[in-house]
């Protein structure tokens, strides 16, 4: 798939450079035309019509093979073509009346030359274009000896012409080599963009296909956990049963279940550098509590620094122990969210609970895990609450000032 | 909860279809369900089936998983909310898949529950959402919490939550019954109630305003000439 459309995007890529050749073939043919229309108007003038018109014949029978023949993908050709082009400006002074060059009167070889610089610049580049302008430049100094001008009686008009056609050269083959690449650049970068956007639905797709498949899976396997935690409570019931060994059972599948679930629902999107999905920190957490289910669940998005995610879920994970195994709770939620600046989490059991009341607390030896917490939470610049009563279960807030920007 | 025995007067009238590709599923819950007292009319194994039996027998409540071979969970939910609104749809998802999730509920779902709840917990969601109520559970709200605030970021002037909204649907996903909530916010429980249905009733709001605006952008408003 990704093939056919870069060669469909090679393809789209012919036009702007079919579109430069075409210029540079009608460039060719209109110079040519008005060189031979030039050199029959003058005839009278020519010192030797023959060579004259004898290479006017060469240079329009090449230029027929060139242009048929598409001479300008081989260097070869390039090569002869400029040749060509520079011996015209050689013939030039010499069958034009001696001492006419670059006077006034109309050059045998017209711009015809220029055609070269033109297909080499097109062909190799900006770097190509303009060593093909020297080169003509240099022919075209030479022109005027042959013509019977020597360069050191050139008078400063003769000599203004001279550089005028050289600058001539050189800026087309200049010219046609920066057209060139910029669209041999865009033809790549389409190319590359086209590619590249086919790559990415491959991969989008080839990812969907997988996360089906995947949700396929879990779906079953998560159906099969529940059922074997929901079939194994009803069997703990009956009395031929071993109930404590079926319990274990359901307890773990259960708990599969969960981490499984915890697992599937890993939260969108990207966090910000250094942060971390306060849902992941969290579950992260609830890992290892086994006797008590844990539901965490969280108002995204929600970040909190990695620096403080070990502190956060020690403390988080101390609240789920506490509540598992002091409380004798029957299932814990937790909720977070980011808020003002602040991520709260708060922490519910639906255990005994108790009057949390820290000097009675610490008579009794059960500040201990609570200060634990407490130490944690603050040692990262946080607060923490405690709400409870006897018979009425168990909330623990932690508050964070967080810096995270919600995105 | 607060009904774990049945009430004969209120689950008499309770009819539901039981909708789950797995019969093994689909046989224990519906015998949990008539264990409670409530009669399961119909069972449907995919989403196709779930439609039609629907408008057969008109149940108060449709117990559907989201995740159903042919017809899916969602788009089935879309056609039954709208040819029998009064048809109460309840989600018993495996997952708990948050997209699937808020879709189901944005098309008309009126509660979500895992399936790893207890018999009792089932039961119990049956008849709340059979008089009316919507069940959310605690990952639920947060979810919608999430939407509600991502809808705000964007900006686009859509009806977002009222304060007292936002308060009611944090506590939900602090896991407090709407009595707990009314209790602690001096309102009754009905209030309490109405509030969530609000809720719901802005989530499925803002879905019809979604399904409008590509309508428009599409040029789907216009009939053809």
């Amino acid at each position: 798939m990704a093939l056919s459309v870069s060669r469909r995007a090679a393809r789209d890529v012919e036009p702007g450079m079919q579109g430069l050749w075409f210029g540079v073939l009608v460039f060719r043919w209109a110079s040519y035309a008005w060189m031979t229309a030039l050199a029959i108007l003058t005839r009278e003038d020519l010192r030797a019509p023959g060579v004259a018109f004898g290479s006017i014949v060469v240079i329009g029978v090449w230029s027929l093979w060139f242009s048929v023949t598409r001479g300008w993908q081989r260097p070869l050709v390039l090569w002869i073509d400029l040749t060509l082009a520079a011996a015209l400006l050689l013939v030039s002074g010499l069958v034009m009346q001696e001492g006419t060059a670059g006077e006034g009167a109309p050059f045998f070889a017209t711009s015809y030359p220029a055609t070269a610089a033109l297909s080499v610049g097109a062909a190799v580049g900006i770097g190509g274009g303009i060593a093909a302008g020297v080169l003509l430049s240099l022919a075209l100094v030479i022109s005027r000896p042959l013509n019977g001008l020597p360069l050191v009686d050139l008078t400063p008009d003769q000599w203004a012409s001279l550089v005028n056609g050289a600058v001539y050269y050189l800026t087309a083959g200049g010219a046609a080599g920066a057209v060139s690449r910029v669209l041999a650049r865009s033809a790549a970068e389409r190319t590359q963009a086209i590619e590249d956007a086919a790559r990415e639905r491959e991969r989008a797709a080839r990812l969907a296909e997988r996360e089906a498949l995947g949700r396929e899976i879990h779906d079953s396997v998560l159906q099969s956990l529940a059922l074997v935690a929901k079939r194994g409570t009803e069997m703990t019931s009956r009395p031929s049963v071993p109930a404590g060994e079926v319990r274990e059972l359901v307890e773990l599948s259960a708990r599969q279940e969960q981490e499984l679930r915890a697992l599937l629902n890993e939260p969108h999107g990207e966090p910000p550098p250094g942060t971390v999905p306060l849902r992941t920190a969290l579950q992260a957490a609830a890992f290892g509590v086994d006797t008590v289910p844990v539901t965490v669940s969280t108002a995204d998005p929600a970040w909190i620094p990695a620096s403080d995610v070990g502190e956060l879920t020690g403390a988080v994970h101390q609240a789920l122990e506490n509540a598992a195994e002091h409380a004798s709770a029957t299932k814990v939620l937790i909720f977070a969210e980011q808020t003002d600046g602040a991520v709260v989490i708060t922490i519910r059991d639906d255990g005994a609970g108790f009057v949390y009341d820290e000097g009675a607390l610490e008579r009794q030896g059960k500040m201990g895990m609570l200060r634990s917490m407490k130490g944690r939470i603050e040692g990262i610049g946080g607060t923490m609450l405690v709400h409870s009563a006897p018979g009425a279960g168990t909330e623990v807030e932690f508050r964070l000032p967080v810096q995270v920007g919600l995105g | 909860m607060t009904e774990q025995v049945p009430d004969p007067s209120a689950s008499e009238a309770i009819s539901v279809i039981v909708v789950d590709d797995h019969p093994v599923w689909r046989d224990g819950i519906t015998a949990d369900l008539e264990r409670s007292g409530i009669a399961v009319v119909a069972e449907a194994s995919d989403g196709g089936e779930a439609i039609e039996l629907t408008l057969e027998h008109m149940p108060d409540v449709v117990l559907m998983d989201l995740h159903l071979p042919t017809v899916s969970g969602v788009d089935a939910i879309r056609e039954i909310t709208e040819h029998a609104p009064h048809v109460r749809v309840l989600v018993l998802s495996a997952t708990g898949e948050e997209v699937d999730v808020l879709e189901a509920v944005k098309v008309g779902a009126t509660g979500y529950l895992l399936k790893s709840g207890t018999a009792e917990e089932i039961a119990d969601a049956v008849r709340r959402v059979a008089r009316g109520e919507a069940v959310f559970s605690p990952p639920l709200a947060a979810l919608v919490l999430s939407e509600f605030r991502r809808v705000a970021a964007q900006g686009s002037g859509e009806p977002g939550l009222t304060p007292r909204e936002n308060e009611i649907l944090r506590l939900v996903a602090k896991g407090y019954t709407y009595r707990e909530i009314a209790e602690r916010l001096f309102i009754s429980q009905k209030t309490v109630q109405n509030h969530v249905q609000n809720i719901l009733a802005k989530l499925q709001l803002r879905k019809r305003y979604e399904l409008m605006r590509y309508a428009i952008q599409r040029g789907l408003d216009r009939s053809p000439e």
